[in-house]
């Protein structure tokens, strides 16, 4: 495989795989303190991106501003989707199917009004045109300033992120509820407001990452959806509970869909129509193979280091 | 406004109903009888088409005593010609056929849901389970689509005729489809309703109420899983089969996730555990899709800005989420276990309640 392909891939790994880890830390944030595999994650990536697509398009080109009007965006559906749909039915005791099964539905409703909103507008497979100026050319690799956007954009928030579940107070908060619901509620903590503060960073986070996806891609109902199995795959290999674990996981996943499928498709044959399959097979590999993911590894590591 | 033929409308509602019936007694008997969670419904129904799709290609020119056309690829033409002659002229071959893609179909599926059971049995947690159907279906789906030989990768099987389109009458030969599927969505409902009220049923439902306590009564848990997916899932394939029979396309875009949520939908609508609940759900699905599919159509001709096909996606949503809020046990709630020995109870001390 030429080594410019290569090279290309790598970029690709790099960008994709901190979008990944963008969206699976909110997937492995959700599945901790709430306790819920949230499969509605994807819709409120593609809310994100919807968001900014909509106000690129009302003239305002600014990154900035357009990343946080996708977090606003973002945080907003998901904050309603939980008062509305997740708090009530947590408060009923459901089980666990009942809470997976209404985060289908809900993920069902937010992609479908979605649908209905660019049909209406007729804004389908757009890119937030932000202008483009070249910063970096070598060979047939050329960074643009997305590319300086998006990576270090979400390198940026992860790293806040994991500052803020490390060092603040609600933080700790966040970490007791996900080691003991009972016991938080028992010693004080005010679990139904972090509970709100982490819906609020989750999809906050999950729409900047639509916004800076649509900044790379075209922006389509079906974005987040198309990538939720992805998602899925690094938040598992990051055994759904360890931030380092859940980041390596992204990606690893980013890779294995980029550079390993590129490498298998020029020495092997394998068609490109295959790559959506690397994800599943990621997931049910973990599952069956190694369910605490990679976390142990991590930790195995970590204390050889020391 | 559009002229609306009731009777056409009739016979393709009550079609439609008995092949979502198949599909939702068998969700019912996987997850409100015994617990199991299937979220890759889509997955066990796709295996019928796909199995539909090649018997109807490479099986039937051989049992009208023809040679078999490659279906896919520059032959695509003369091979759609050739089957349609075949199910036109040679109704035996057609019915020889159908019956075997309908028993090869439940055998495979059931295989494969006996088989995703056994594996699975090595997950940590119970809901990784439906994460590795879910995903499954979707695997499946990705290398069928992949595959170019199968059913032509993601062109599909066209023209995949009903049995009885020999007959020149087309509304007769309708009529006839739609019996057949509602005989079978009678058979499969007669069997999960007998299931259901055995001693069997009843420690498939210990087993969904708590496992720790079925399996200390001595009943082999693990056993019991893979044979009620065994069961649901060839229940689900012959629907599979009769779907894929009833649009006359196999296509793997059928068959992802929404479909199996469409099924959900049914299943928590009309009663979880309940078969009568899942008969009923069934029903209201089949009489709302094809509601939405006329109104869709009107709205768009009268001009409508807004797509009425999205409309109906939120309209299924709503439904579930309001069904799971305010009445988590669907419109027809499972009804108290009766056995003989309840009824002897109760004729030999009358007036009380037990």
């Amino acid at each position: 495989m030429p080594s410019s392909l290569l090279v290309t891939s790598l970029v690709n790994t790099i960008q994709i795989g901190s979008l990944y880890a963008l969206m699976a830390l909110g997937l492995t944030l959700t599945f901790s303190v709430i306790k819920l595999p949230n499969f509605a994650h994807a819709e409120y990536v593609t809310a994100g991106a919807y968001a900014a697509l909509i106000i690129s398009l009302a003239g305002v080109l600014n990154p900035l501003i357009i990343i946080a009007v996708a977090f606003l965006v973002g945080a907003l559906t998901a904050v309603v989707s939980h008062l509305i749909v997740f708090k009530p039915l947590e408060r009923q005791n459901v089980s666990l199917y009942t809470l997976i099964l209404a985060s289908f539905a809900v993920g069902l409703i937010i992609r479908y009004i979605l649908f209905t909103i660019a049909d209406y507008f007729n804004i389908f497979d757009l890119r937030i045109a932000i202008p483009l100026q070249i910063l970096f050319r070598t060979g047939s690799l050329i960074l643009t300033n997305l590319f300086a956007w998006v990576a270090p954009t979400s390198i940026v928030l992860v790293i806040l992120l994991t500052l803020l579940i490390n060092r603040t107070a609600l933080g700790r908060e966040m970490r007791a509820l996900a080691n003991n619901t009972i016991l938080a509620r028992v010693i004080g903590i005010p679990v139904e407001r972090v509970k709100n503060y982490t819906w609020l960073l989750v999809g906050g986070m999950a729409g900047v990452a639509g916004a800076l996806w649509g900044l790379q891609s075209a922006v389509s109902p079906l974005m987040g959806w198309a990538a939720i199995i992805s998602v899925f795959a690094a938040a598992i290999l990051g055994g759904l509970s360890s931030f380092p674990g859940t980041i390596l996981g992204a990606y690893v996943v980013a890779f294995s869909e980029n550079t390993i499928m590129l490498f298998l498709n020029f020495s092997y044959g394998v068609d490109l129509a295959y790559k959506p399959a690397i994800p599943f097979i990621i997931i049910i590999a973990v599952l069956l193979i190694r369910p605490q993911g990679l976390t142990q590894l991590l930790k195995r590591a970590g204390e050889l280091g020391r | 406004m559009i002229n609306i033929d009731l009777g056409a409308t009739a016979i393709s509602v009550l079609t439609l109903f008995g092949i979502y019936a198949l599909m939702s007694i068998s969700l019912n008997l996987e997850y409100g009888v015994a617990g199991v969670p299937n979220f890759g419904q889509a997955l066990f129904v796709s295996i019928g088409a796909y199995v539909a799709g090649v018997t109807y290609t490479r099986l039937l020119p051989l049992l009208a005593g023809m040679e078999s056309v490659h279906p896919c690829g520059p032959t695509m033409g003369q091979a759609l010609q050739l089957r349609s002659e075949i199910m036109a002229t040679q109704p035996v071959a057609g019915f020889i056929n159908l019956a075997l893609t309908l028993v090869i179909a439940a055998i495979l599926s059931g295989a494969v849901g006996f088989a995703v059971s056994y594996v699975t049995l090595r997950l940590k947690e119970e809901w990784f389970l439906a994460l590795v159907l879910l995903v499954g279906g979707e695997t499946v789906r990705i290398v069928v689509r992949g595959a170019d030989d199968l059913i032509c990768s993601h062109n599909g099987i066209s023209s995949v005729a009903q049995p009885f389109y020999f007959l020149d009458d087309v509304q007769m030969s309708s009529i006839l489809f739609m019996l057949l599927a509602l005989a079978l969505a009678l058979i499969a409902y007669l069997y999960s309703q007998r299931l259901t009220h055995s001693p069997y049923g009843r420690m498939l439902k210990g087993l969904r109420e708590n496992e720790e306590v079925t399996r200390g009564l001595g009943k082999g848990i693990s056993l019991a899983r893979a044979q009620i997916m065994l069961i649901g899932s060839a229940i689900a394939a012959i629907g599979g089969v009769l779907f894929a029979l009833n649009t006359g396309f196999v296509n793997t875009n059928d068959y992802v996730v929404t479909l199996t949520l469409d099924v959900w939908v049914m299943v928590v609508l009309g009663g979880i555990g309940n078969n009568r609940g899942a008969l009923l759900g069934a029903a209201l699905i089949a009489i709302m899709d094809r509601v939405t599919q006329v109104a869709a159509i009107a709205l768009n001709m009268s001009g409508s800005p807004i797509e009425f096909n999205y409309v109906r996606f939120i309209a299924f949503g709503i439904i579930l989420l309001l069904m799971l809020r305010y009445r988590p046990a669907g419109l027809l709630p499972e009804s108290r276990l009766t056995t003989i020995a309840h009824e002897t109870a109760k004729r030999l001390t009358p007036g009380k309640t037990i």
